[in-house]
């Protein structure tokens, strides 16, 4: 710690934090509003004589999907600029700085990419059956919305990186800001990805069967909820980190325990929250082809998709063993 | 503070982290807790993805054909077990990790 001056410590923190934030950050958004254009340009060499309608859905899907590269840019021009003060110097300052980088970069990638998947089948939709472009578009915004919230958590652990200092110091703090924001951004990237894909199926399948929107859109919040679980699990690991934390060796120690378990809940929350997204992405199209079978095919993806999360639950469980046990 | 300086200190750190004031048992119980910490969190990705594939396709199905809802159940529960092996493996090394090698 003490090879580089407090100053240099700072500079390095901003650069980092700032390049993290912003590099991660604009990735999934860049991703997912191509994927909306790219739906949108199909759809109208198909349906020429709606491109207007096209050309509005696919910019409010994009507007939509771009709004966490746009979290990510305020919290990277805050880490780049916000005044170093009070009891962070040097570096706890650059632990900080990186830990809120990682947190909003990660956070913000999955649910960018995840709101392309329901721009693009809104665009979809809308040339196979224009008439109903209003609640095409009002149920890709609702699945959107639900989509964008991990990005909205990791938003909030940033923020309160930049804003109240780490409770430890030394060795210990830069694990604790790594930790936690690795735990936060990985564990709402998969959450994210996984809303998305499951608003795209719920967008496809109310276009195709607009009669039973109502089900599919139940089962779409439903899905989403469960797939957002990892997210929740992360965000309870950055919280203890943050305000909770036990008694810590404030050396390698401690930098390895809230390391090792912020890496651990982060990382293991990636698969669970894109398989169960995958699974509401199936069952939405199911729910609005069938509606009649909608509760056992709510059953059934219930039940998968606690499966797919045990992997999540073992992921928290080692993460708090790491922070209280060993 | 040059870049040079910066890197010796790091080597130091490294190479001798006694001279830098950190025991190398310190050091094999960091590197084990951190390892058990991404053994883990990479080792839950692949079921994760997987098991939720298992899940939507069992929803298509069921949705084809109703009636066989019970052995198509069945069939994705097996599925997922078979699935949820390598997770299992890795939550048996970090825990191996952790209260075995990391002690």
């Amino acid at each position: 710690m003490e090879f580089l001056d407090a100053h240099t410590w700072e500079l390095v923190g901003r650069y980092l934090g700032a390049g993290l934030a912003l590099g991660l950050g604009g990735i999934g958004a860049a991703v997912g509003m191509g994927l909306s254009a790219g739906k949108a340009n199909e759809a109208i060499i198909r349906q020429p004589s709606e491109q207007g309608t096209l050309l509005r859905t696919m910019l409010i899907g994009q507007a939509v999907g771009g709004s966490p590269s746009i979290f990510a840019l305020v919290i990277g021009l805050l880490i780049l600029f916000k005044p170093a003060g009070g009891d962070v110097v040097g570096a706890t300052f650059a632990a900080v700085t990186i830990g809120a980088g990682i947190s909003i970069g990660l956070g913000c990638f999955g649910s960018g990419l995840g709101c392309g998947w329901p721009g693009g089948a809104a665009c979809e939709g809308v040339a196979r059956n224009p008439r109903q472009s209003t609640s095409i578009t009002s149920s890709m915004i609702i699945g959107q919305a639900v989509a964008q919230s991990p990005s909205i958590f990791a938003t909030v652990i940033a923020l309160i990186f930049l804003f109240r200092a780490p409770s430890v110091t030394g060795l210990a703090a830069f694990g604790v800001c790594l930790g936690a924001g690795i735990a936060m951004g990985a564990g709402a990237l998969g959450p994210g990805i996984g809303s998305g894909t499951a608003a795209g199926g719920a967008v496809h399948g109310s276009s195709r069967w607009p009669q039973s929107s109502g089900s599919t859109l139940r089962t779409m919040l439903i899905a989403q909820a469960v797939s957002q679980t990892p997210a929740i699990f992360g965000m309870l690991v950055a919280f203890i980190m943050l305000f909770a934390l036990p008694d810590l060796d404030l050396g390698i120690e401690g930098f390895a325990r809230t390391l090792g378990a912020g890496i651990a809940a982060g990382f293991g929350g990636i698969g669970p929250g894109i398989g169960s997204g995958t699974a509401g992405d199936y069952a939405c199209r199911v729910t609005a082809a069938r509606p009649r079978i909608d509760a056992l095919t709510l059953r059934t993806m219930l039940i998968g998709q606690a499966v797919s999360q045990s992997t999540a639950i073992y992921a928290l469980i080692i993460a708090l063993l790491l922070l209280f046990v060993v | 503070m040059d870049l040079t300086t910066v890197l010796s200190a790091m080597q130091t750190v490294v190479a001798q982290p006694e001279a830098a004031g950190i025991s190398s048992a310190a050091v094999i119980k960091a590197g084990a807790l951190i390892g058990a910490g991404i053994c883990m969190g990479f080792g839950a990705i692949g079921p994760g993805v997987g098991e939720g594939f298992a899940a939507g396709k069992a929803c298509e199905a069921i949705g084809r054909n109703p009636q066989e809802a019970g052995l198509l159940t069945r069939t994705m529960l097996i599925g997922q077990a078979v699935s949820e092996s390598t997770g299992i493996y890795s939550l048996v090394v970090a825990l191996l990790m952790l209260f075995v090698v990391g002690k």
